[in-house]
């Protein structure tokens, strides 16, 4: 724990190094980097030694600490979301520095780099946090930092708006979480998590109470369907390189509540897990299938998270269902693949939301159909969205394959036990749709954004992102290949992960065996050298003959122009119309172009007229206000007689 | 890994051109045509792997490497069916994840190339693969879902090997079902009727044909090698789940395989002969009903 703590305390020291020197960019910056680099590796450290079986003990501060001792402690489970925040949060905190160089003379960027820090330092402690104080306080430290950084441009209404819809949502949260700890504490004086776990059971009716209380908060937190709306906007609104931290991480702290939860609470009712995976199953693909309909390179990102929320709590709900049917197995293996899938869908969600950002930095357009051919002056952004394309769609050998296999196994063996789990293994189907759908999307993203001809006319020639942003991607696309080409070394962490959640002991080594991450890496290993061997033979086969240059075949056509070149709206076109009753797209036709329009469901059909509604049935009681001083001394009279006559009536005095 | 195995996939992969080779003489003789000798497609793979190469100024490596990613990543699949019945090359546990993975990748390196050319026209075919590709996945999923039910195992190496065999006896209506909804999965998979029509060249009917417009040459003939390979492949998996070959000795399960595998060719060409082919809008509904086939399969099963 002491490296934890010198960890969260070198990366608050690099964001005031920033802050301080702002005078002095270019000192600051390097101070930043060092101590920020050095600070997550201290902290990834004990994570590591954690997820392969060693332990660190916890400590405890002061007993006199309001609300029982505030315990510090690591265990798997917090160890793996901690190595997500580090390595996610370093390589976004580096990428920040080059980003935001340009607005040097216009903003408060020096800020914004202790911000980011503070973020950080905040998400750590909320997973190494053992008691419900510190918790809290590391959560709102949390939220206040990334709204924030949400609204650094906040010259812009959007940002505003997006800024406000979050820190609402982001709040709502935070209210229950108090209520939360309310209720599972019970009036007691110590809510450290020790004491929550070794509660008296509850009945049912409050367990119940305990757990939705916990699904909403978390859930909210997570953008899981319904409480997505937030997510979009933020995202989208945010510098890239928050958008990535907030993508990558800062959703993911719900699914460690989420988990959390079910270490401390134990085993949860069956309908709790038919709720999961019913929320996991609609998120996933709602998610994807907006995303789809989405043409701004940053919101169509952001829906991907609310899609890959989905395939996590697909593998929570399948995890909660086996411990609540009592299959071992399939517990272990759900909660390991939702386990393994944060850290995954960390890595490549922030590698997609970086790559997109230096292509809005170098463009200066998040369209995605104003854009096109950028693969020719953008090499090597482009090698790595896509590289994060293929390990967010779940293709074989990178990252997302693996856990999402895990995921698939879990459900898969659901379905050949012989109890009501059996239709939890129908949640397989759904899994396979949003693979599918969203390499739909990412060929559409790739396609368009980076392939085939500039569909218009950019102000400036777009050129690779410079080293300071360049560097982060591949660090990051090295991440994905490496995890998605030794599952063996990273299934055994998250099946230790999905068993410390499940509530069995540490004895990995047959859970891992019927996991078969040996075999499994055999395949990653062998599709890598083949594909590598393929392209040498093709190459050394095909040598003979330079080949020739020429246009691309408009089909008789003489003067094709690159804006016939399919867009983003007619390339998700025929899945929309399959879809169209639940996407809320709006389209646009003319006898010239095509469009379609995106509208969120959630926040724009239901949230907005439900508070619209809400404040113009609330302008009565503006009558009430008037400020006179008199109207204010009637109000209180008559409540006085009112108190009166209810303890005449007999009611109790409090 | 076993030499048999191999000897077997060897074998597979030779005789993979003359599939689709004996749809079209089926189609061709029941329209009252001679039509083309059934190893025609091997002849056009040597002359195009003998010409040069043409490539389009818009493309980049990602439209060199699309052929070359889809056939390796077939091979690949190729090394999970058990082609003799019992035991596949390769196998672990979830290995069908990987098998539609690996088909999917393949797919995803196709439909990138065909955007690479910047063409409209394949832009259009691109989004119907991948469209039609949304239902498809799915639906092989649920089928794997009822052979997974059917064995009790978790590789395709079990659920289409040994246990499948020892399932026929009790679950025959659930496995025929099964072999329905891959048969219709195969025509979609493989752009035939009455999904695509692999006749035409250039109307606006097309997918899998039009994706390949800008492709020559030798990149053509690892393409068309491809399509071949993948057709083969699936119709592997009919004639596994409908023929099951455990009891054989190995060189006789071999034979029956591709005795199955020239049926189902056959029956391909007879579906293109009565059928025409559905509107696009109407293909996802006839996935959708393959995908209930294999629902209502899974659902004679749960206990």
């Amino acid at each position: 724990m002491t490296l934890i703590a010198v960890s969260v305390t070198m990366i608050l020291l690099a964001g005031i190094a920033a802050a301080a020197l702002a005078r002095h960019p270019a000192v600051g910056e390097l101070l930043f980097r060092v101590l920020f680099g050095a600070g997550s590796i201290a902290g990834a450290i004990p994570a590591l030694t954690v997820l392969s079986a060693g332990t660190v003990p916890d400590v405890s501060l002061a007993p006199t600490t309001p609300f029982g001792p505030w315990v510090f402690g690591l265990d798997a489970l917090s160890a793996v979301f901690l190595l997500a925040i580090l390595s996610v949060g370093t390589a976004c905190a580096f990428y920040g520095l080059t980003y935001l160089a340009p607005e040097r003379g216009r903003r408060a960027v020096s800020a914004a780099h202790l911000l980011l820090a503070v973020l950080v330092a905040s998400l750590s402690l909320a997973v190494v946090a053992r008691a419900a104080l510190p918790f809290l306080i590391a959560w709102e430290v949390m939220a206040v930092a990334a709204y924030l950084l949400v609204v650094l441009e906040h010259e812009r209404r959007k940002v505003r708006r997006a800024g406000m819809i979050y820190v609402v949502a982001t709040h709502v949260g935070t209210l229950l979480l108090f209520a939360l700890f309310a209720i599972w504490g019970g009036g007691t004086s110590d809510l450290s998590f020790h004491a929550l776990a070794a509660h008296p059971p509850f009945s049912a009716g409050r367990g119940g109470m305990l757990l939705a209380v916990a699904l909403i908060a978390f859930g909210l937190k997570a953008g899981a369907f319904p409480f997505h709306f937030w997510l979009p906007e933020a995202h989208a609104a945010a510098p890239a390189h928050v958008s990535a931290l907030m993508s990558g991480v800062v959703i993911k702290m719900g699914i460690y509540g989420l988990l959390r939860t079910i270490v401390l609470f134990g085993a949860p009712p069956p309908w709790w897990g038919w709720v999961v995976l019913a929320l996991g199953a609609v998120s996933g693909v709602l998610g994807v299938v907006w995303a789809l309909a989405q043409h701004d390179l940053k919101r169509l990102l952001a829906f991907h998270s609310v899609e890959n929320i989905g395939i996590i709590l697909l593998g929570v709900g399948a995890g909660a269902l086996g411990v609540a049917y009592g299959h071992p197995l399939i517990a272990v293996l759900g909660f390991a693949g939702a386990a393994l899938h944060t850290l995954n869908h960390a890595l490549f969600k922030s590698l997609l939301f970086l790559a997109a950002g230096s292509v809005i930095h170098a463009t200066g357009t998040r369209e995605i159909d104003r854009l096109g051919g950028l693969a020719r002056s953008m090499p090597v952004t482009t090698a790595t969205f896509l590289i994060g394309s293929v390990a967010i769609v779940g293709l074989p050998p990178l990252n997302g394959f693996v856990s999402e296999w895990v995921v698939y196994q879990a459900l898969l063996r659901g379905v050949s036990v012989g109890d009501a789990m059996q239709f939890a293994g129908l949640a397989v189907v759904v899994l396979a749709l949003m693979g599918a759908l969203a390499l739909a999307c990412f060929v559409k993203v790739i396609g368009v954004v980076y392939l085939g001809a500039p569909r218009h006319a950019l102000a400036t020639r777009p050129l690779e992102s410079a080293g300071g942003m360049v560097r982060p991607l591949v660090g990051l696309a090295a991440a994905c290949v490496v995890i998605g080409l030794v599952p063996i070394a990273v299934v055994p962490p998250a099946i230790r992960v999905g068993s410390l959640v499940a509530g069995l002991p540490a004895g990995t080594a047959g859970f891992t065996r019927t996991t078969a991450a040996g075999p499994a890496t055999v395949f990653t290993v062998a599709l890598a050298v083949s594909l590598v061997v393929a392209w040498g033979l093709y190459l050394t086969l095909s040598r003979r003959g330079r080949p020739a240059q020429a246009p691309t075949w408009g089909c008789g056509y003489p003067m094709p122009t690159p804006r016939m070149a399919y867009t983003a709206s007619s390339f998700a076109a025929p899945l929309l119309d399959v879809f169209r009753s639940f996407a809320g797209v709006r389209t646009h036709r003319t006898a010239q172009a095509f469009a379609t329009h995106a509208l969120d469901p959630v926040l724009d059909e239901v949230l907005v007229p439900a508070w619209r509604g809400i404040r113009s049935g609330a302008a009565w009681l503006r009558h009430a206000q008037r400020g006179g001083l008199s109207r204010y001394l009637l109000w209180v009279g008559a409540a006085v007689v009112a108190s009166l006559l209810y303890l005449l009536a007999g009611g109790r005095s409090p | 890994m076993t030499p048999d195995g191999l000897l077997a996939l060897g074998l597979l992969g030779m005789a993979a051109p003359a599939v689709p080779g004996i749809a079209v003489k089926t189609k061709s003789l029941l329209t009252g045509r001679r039509g083309p000798p059934v190893f025609q497609l091997y002849a056009d793979l040597a002359k195009l792997v003998r010409k040069g190469r043409v490539y389009s100024r818009t493309t980049t490596l990602v439209f060199r490497a699309g052929p070359v990613v889809a056939l390796a990543s077939l091979i690949l699949a190729a090394l999970f069916l058990p082609l003799d019945g019992r035991e596949a090359p390769a196998r672990f546990a979830g290995d069908m994840v990987a098998f539609a993975g690996l088909l999917a990748l393949g797919r995803f390196a196709l439909v990138l190339a065909a955007m690479d050319t910047g063409s409209s026209f394949e832009g259009l075919g691109a989004s119907r693969e991948v469209t039609i590709a949304s239902f498809a996945e799915p639906t092989l999923f649920l089928c794997f879902m009822a052979l997974v039910l059917a064995a009790g195992d978790l590789s395709l190496s079990g659920i289409l090997g040994t246990p499948l065999a020892a399932a026929w006896p009790h679950a025959g209506a659930s496995l025929s079902l099964v072999g329905v909804s891959l048969f219709v999965l195969l025509l979609a998979e493989n752009s035939r009727v009455p999904v695509d029509d692999p006749a035409t060249h250039l109307e606006l009917t097309m997918i899998h044909e039009v994706i390949v417009l800008d492709h020559g040459g030798p990149d053509l003939a690892l393409i068309l090698y491809g399509s071949a390979l993948k057709l083969t492949l699936f119709g592997v998996l009919v004639v596994s789940v409908l023929v099951p070959r455990a009891g054989f000795s190995g060189p006789a399960a071999l034979a029956l395989l591709f005795a199955g595998l020239g049926a189902v060719a056959v029956a391909v060409g007879v579906v293109e002969s009565v059928m025409a082919r559905v509107r696009l809008v109407r293909v996802p509904q006839l996935l959708v009903g393959a995908a209930a086939l294999a629902l209502v399969a899974t659902i004679l099963q749960l206990r």
